[in-house]
């Protein structure tokens, strides 16, 4: 299993495995125009299965556009976006809620409903998709959730009460009561302390080895980015300017992706090997 | 030009809206649990408001009525004139009137909310409908219950107007029924109750269309309710005419 760690302001950056697992998600040509700003330009590439993948970027080059692609919640102007092998633009709704109901996703302000408590939140898959569950079934299970993602004993919270922090992980934990094959982030980390950042950092990696779950993570944390992912894509102003095993990406001689990533990290030579160091100063 | 092709736009994109809902029902179904409470909240909010208003109009009624007739020596005429006004005409609409104006302009500025919220993105993607799961409760409980909030306004408009009447006018009260329920009869009760049905349908579409569609930014929320009272009263309004010629027009 890849693992990168950091230590002494080293970060450790697992060895590219030789290929990739099979892909989950397929994008091919992905294009999105709206007006006349093309957010997505011709996108192609794999997402690995079992494996994280970091989306990176500056802001508005279109990351969130792309993942909402890969749920189905907007359509393509051409090229498709394959999850499990389902068409997410063209499939019959019967066909994309089965797909959907094998992927969670976590959204940037957490979606959470204001009205219901913490715990209700997290049960309404449950509540939807397993309506046999017994009442204590699910409570267990929501509670469970709510520990893993550090908020034990808050079912009853009222949802208002959160603070941002806790309504995304709140979110995460409605995004995996479904226990479900692949993982959406769009930006985990913006906006948290760098315990909770660190936290969710942190749970990715466990789900991952625990659970063989493909993630599929956006984020402005290069450091985080780093650690947790095994794959990187890179999108600048609509195109897809670099893709592959992290290690890689890091030697990658692209100035972009250099640019981008200098910003937070001591980059090993271009085309060379060795790990990233963090900057001394934080 | 350009306005109506907008307006155009409007209308075809709210036909496919109420298209899609009701693609949406048949498949999914109503999430019964939630019907309870939208109409429990839909009655309990138009309903202070609906009975100053019904009244107050009761009381113009009857005041409007008793001088119109009056000069022709038929002021025991305002029973009737007050029964065939309210029952007919003003009950109907004005109950219609008010759900639009606090439970559609709280439809619209809901929804509004979770759209821009990605709450209805969200439902999307744990594969749960947001049409059937929102629409559906909100728009069976309105069924339920403006019919009810008309037969409410209808007592409330008519029963003032004999307060004013007794009171004020010095119309025997006997007088004021009897002639009141001359004035009407059984159907034109129902003729309101399939009003109400088709104003709390026309309601709760448009002012759930307005906040699916709701804008992201500041001005959004405001703008889709205010366009779903706007719209909703301007349907209702125009569409209770064209009712009232069919129900009521061969009487000529
Ligand atoms: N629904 C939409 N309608 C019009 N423009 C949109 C929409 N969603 C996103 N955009 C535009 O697409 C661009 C990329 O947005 P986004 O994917 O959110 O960027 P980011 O990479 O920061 O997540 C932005 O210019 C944004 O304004
Ligand atoms: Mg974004």
């Amino acid at each position: 299993m890849l693992q990168n760690t950091i230590s002494d302001g080293v970060l450790h950056v697992a060895d590219p495995e030789p290929a990739p697992p099979p892909p989950l998600i397929r994008l091919r040509g992905l294009t999105k125009s709206f007006g006349p700003n093309t957010v997505l330009n011709n996108v192609s590439f794999d997402i690995p299965e079992g494996r994280t993948t970091a989306i990176i970027g500056p802001s508005g080059t279109g990351k969130s556009v792309m993942l909402k692609h890969i749920v189905g919640l907007i359509r393509p102007d051409a090229g498709e976006v394959l999850c499990f092998g389902t068409d997410m633009a063209r499939a019959p709704e019967p066909a994309l809620y089965a797909a959907r109901r094998r992927m969670g996703m976590l959204f940037q302000d957490g979606a959470l409903f204001d009205s219901f408590t913490v715990g209700e939140n997290v049960a309404f898959p449950l509540v939807h998709h397993a309506p046999q569950m017994s009442e204590d079934e699910r409570r267990a299970k929501v509670n469970e959730k709510l520990a893993l993602v550090g908020l034990p004993g808050t079912y009853e919270r009222a949802t208002a009460s959160l603070s941002g922090g806790q309504r995304k992980r709140v979110g995460l934990a409605r995004a995996i009561i479904m226990e479900p094959e692949i993982v959406l982030f769009d930006e985990p980390n913006s906006g948290l302390d760098p315990i909770t950042s660190d936290a969710i950092d942190q749970l990715i990696c466990d789900m991952k080895q625990a659970l063989g779950v493909t993630f599929v993570v956006i984020t402005h944390d290069i450091v985080g980015t780093v650690r947790v992912a095994d794959y990187i894509a890179m999108l600048y102003r609509g195109d897809l300017i670099a893709w592959g095993p992290t290690a890689e990406v890091l030697r990658a001689e692209h100035p972009v992706l250099r640019a981008f990533l200098q910003r937070n990290l001591i980059l090993p030579p271009a085309g060379g090997s060795g790990d990233a160091r963090l900057p001394a100063v934080q | 030009m350009a306005a109506a092709a907008a307006f155009f736009g409007r209308v075809g994109a709210y036909a496919y809206f109420v298209g899609d809902f009701v693609v949406a029902v048949r498949r999914h179904g109503v999430p019964w649990r939630l019907v309870l409470q939208e109409a429990y909240s839909i009655g309990v909010r138009s309903l202070p408001i609906l009975l100053i208003i019904a009244g107050f109009v009761g009381t113009n009624l009857a005041l409007q009525g008793y001088f119109a007739f009056k000069p022709l020596g038929g002021s025991r005429l305002v029973g009737m004139f007050v029964s065939l006004a309210g029952v007919r005409e003003l009950a109907p609409i004005i109950a219609a009137a008010m759900v639009a104006a606090k439970a559609g302009t709280e439809m619209a500025s809901q929804i509004g909310v979770m759209r821009i919220r990605e709450q209805i993105d969200a439902l999307e993607v744990m594969a749960v409908n947001p049409m059937a799961w929102i629409i559906a409760p909100r728009l069976v409980g309105i069924m339920l219950v403006l019919p009810a909030l008309t037969v409410i306004s209808t007592f409330m408009m008519v029963g003032a107007g004999l307060l004013v009447s007794v009171v004020q006018l010095g119309v025997p009260g006997e007088i004021f029924l009897e002639l009141a329920s001359q004035g009407i009869s059984a159907p034109d009760f129902l003729y309101g109750q399939v009003k109400a049905l088709i104003f709390g349908l026309i309601i709760c579409t448009v002012s759930c269309y307005f906040g699916f569609t709701c804008e992201r930014g500041p001005e959004g929320v405001g703008k889709a309710t205010n366009q779903a009272v706007v719209t909703s009263a301007v349907i209702c309004v125009v569409l209770n005419y064209f009712l009232s010629e069919v129900f009521y027009g061969g009487a000529h």
